[in-house]
């Protein structure tokens, strides 16, 4: 079932196109990352998406609604997160939290508030006002605010910028289990190390996406380098689609007992992103 | 339909009371002003002069002035931090934003209503029954409820707090003006006098007049207390409109 439908949706700010007829299908229950340098669209997009902007041209669907004629459906079943962490920095963690809930009329808010503080790892913290935390402390109440009334669409804006790697993990784990039950999940992101964890990706330049696939598809896109070591020597070949070239490969060492050590290096994921971001620059020039 | 709109309320008086600072200046300030004034007037000896029809009409003015500045601030703060955007985000509506804000504010103004109005009858020995004490307090609140109001539509025109700042001595050059506290309205050119009726401190100044001085002529419900409420109606409607979510 389709979560997202996004059909030649264009948004431009004076001259200048933020998204450019981006046409892009996100599945329920999928987590789905949006990568790009700055400036990109990303950002753009997920306003359009909620209905904080309106398009120049183009049609959205999110579950099924318009997010500007249906604003007030959708939102309450939309979770957002934006890039710096919006919060009431004279409130405590647990006033903003309550807040935020309060807009969803949750009859059981305060165990949810609980739930959720726990999740993120502020119990104790929570009765301090927010201006005493630290950007991390910050960045996880932002999350946990969208997360609190446990919304069918989660909206992203890199979520996971300051938080350390064992919180990033919990962070994770917690959006898997999210999707597991049905919910989307549509991130933007910079951490390439993290966009690999995502179902799907976009790679997106001047609010055009170059490349959507699966990681293991945009990996297999890239190049991958295979060293093959005998007694004798070394040797390195870049290959661009290396389960296909391995065995042609080895058919000339016809499984020689010299060969001691095969190794293969794939190409980063950010390395492949940089390399369609760059191609795509010389398509434009 | 009221839920998110006490929510609101909730968390702005919740900051309202972790700043003690802006609670002491909102109330001393008015204070400082009408003692200001008590010792300005003091030193005005002219006959014909007479202050007790002056100050309560410039008590409301100084009421006017800093809950409008107050709230325009603090609106346009909400917009540039992105919290105004997250709450619409969140499922909260105009309408929910301008009532809490003003159901917070109001207390507020309250107090600095009756700290206005008490410190000019002891200041100037005004010597007002209960009932028209009260009903001058009445008034400056529903002016002070009017100008957070104010406040919030001209923050609905500013991007920045920059932006909100030459909309401050704009609306408060309009309402000295053309009040009538200063120069009364008839002596103004013709064409120009139908702006008294965008100010709230005309029909404020309308009420407080026929309430303190039993020598001019009564007011019709239009300029007076009908238009005072009328006037609330549409600038509750006109701020809740232009609240854009977008």
């Amino acid at each position: 079932m389709t979560a997202i439908q996004i059909d030649r949706l264009s948004k431009h700010y004076g001259k200048l196109a933020a998204l450019d007829a981006l046409t892009l299908n996100i599945e329920q229950g999928e987590i789905f990352g949006l990568l790009g340098a700055n400036g990109a669209g990303k950002t753009t997009l997920i306003k359009l998406l909620i209905g904080l902007l309106k398009p120049d041209a183009g049609t959205v669907q999110v579950l099924g609604l318009d997010p500007l004629r249906q604003a007030r459906e959708l939102r309450r079943q939309i979770g957002y997160m934006p890039q710096s962490p919006v919060l009431y920095d004279d409130l405590t963690g647990r006033e903003n939290l309550l807040f935020w809930g309060r807009a969803h009329r949750l009859p059981d808010l305060q165990q949810r508030v609980d739930a959720t503080l726990a999740l993120i790892n502020l119990s104790a913290r929570a009765a301090d006002p927010v201006y005493t935390y630290s950007g991390g402390m910050k960045q996880r109440l932002s999350l946990a605010c969208a997360l609190v009334h446990r919304p069918r669409l989660l909206l992203l804006d890199e979520p996971t910028t300051g938080v350390d790697p064992k919180l990033r993990h919990t962070f994770w784990t917690t959006f898997r289990e999210m999707t597991t039950a049905g919910t989307t999940i549509v991130m933007s992101t910079h951490q390439m190390d993290e966009a690999i964890y995502c179902d799907r990706l976009a790679v997106m330049r001047e609010g055009r996406v170059l490349a959507c696939d699966a990681p293991a598809g945009l990996f297999a896109s890239g190049q991958s380098t295979i060293e093959i070591e005998t007694d004798a020597a070394r040797s390195r070949h870049q290959v661009s689609d290396y389960a296909a070239a391995l065995p042609a490969l080895l058919r000339e060492y016809q499984l020689d007992a010299a060969v001691r050590r095969i190794t293969v290096e794939h190409e980063p994921l950010e390395s492949i992103v940089l390399r369609l971001i760059g191609e795509n620059n010389a398509d434009v020039r | 339909m009221f839920a998110n709109m006490l929510a609101v309320a909730r968390r702005v008086m919740n900051q309202l009371r972790r700043d003690p600072r802006l609670i002491a200046l909102s109330l001393l300030m008015p204070t400082a002003i009408v003692y200001m004034l008590s010792l300005f007037f003091e030193g005005v000896d002219v006959p014909i002069f007479k202050p007790e029809q002056f100050v309560v009409p410039i008590g409301a003015f100084i009421v006017h002035f800093i809950t409008y500045a107050l709230c325009a601030i603090v609106l346009v703060r909400e917009r540039t931090s992105g919290t105004l955007s997250r709450m619409f985000i969140s499922g909260y509506r105009p309408v929910d934003v301008i009532g809490g804000y003003l159901l917070a504010y109001s207390g507020l103004a309250l107090v600095q209503s009756l700290i206005v109005l008490i410190g000019l009858s002891l200041l100037f020995d005004l010597g007002y029954s209960i009932e028209v004490f009260l009903t001058l307090g009445g008034i400056i609140w529903l002016l002070a409820l009017l100008s957070i109001t104010l406040g919030m539509l001209a923050s609905n025109f500013a991007r920045s707090e920059g932006q909100v700042f030459p909309m401050i001595p704009l609306v408060i050059m309009f309402s000295a003006f053309f009040s009538g506290v200063i120069l009364p309205i008839d002596r103004l050119p013709d064409f120009i006098q139908p702006v008294r009726f965008i100010t709230p401190m005309y029909y404020a100044n309308n009420n407080i007049q026929a309430l303190i001085d039993s020598s001019r002529a009564p007011i019709d419900l239009l300029n007076g207390w009908g238009g005072l409420l009328l006037y609330g109606v549409v600038l509750l409607g006109l701020a809740t409109y232009t609240l854009r979510e977008q």
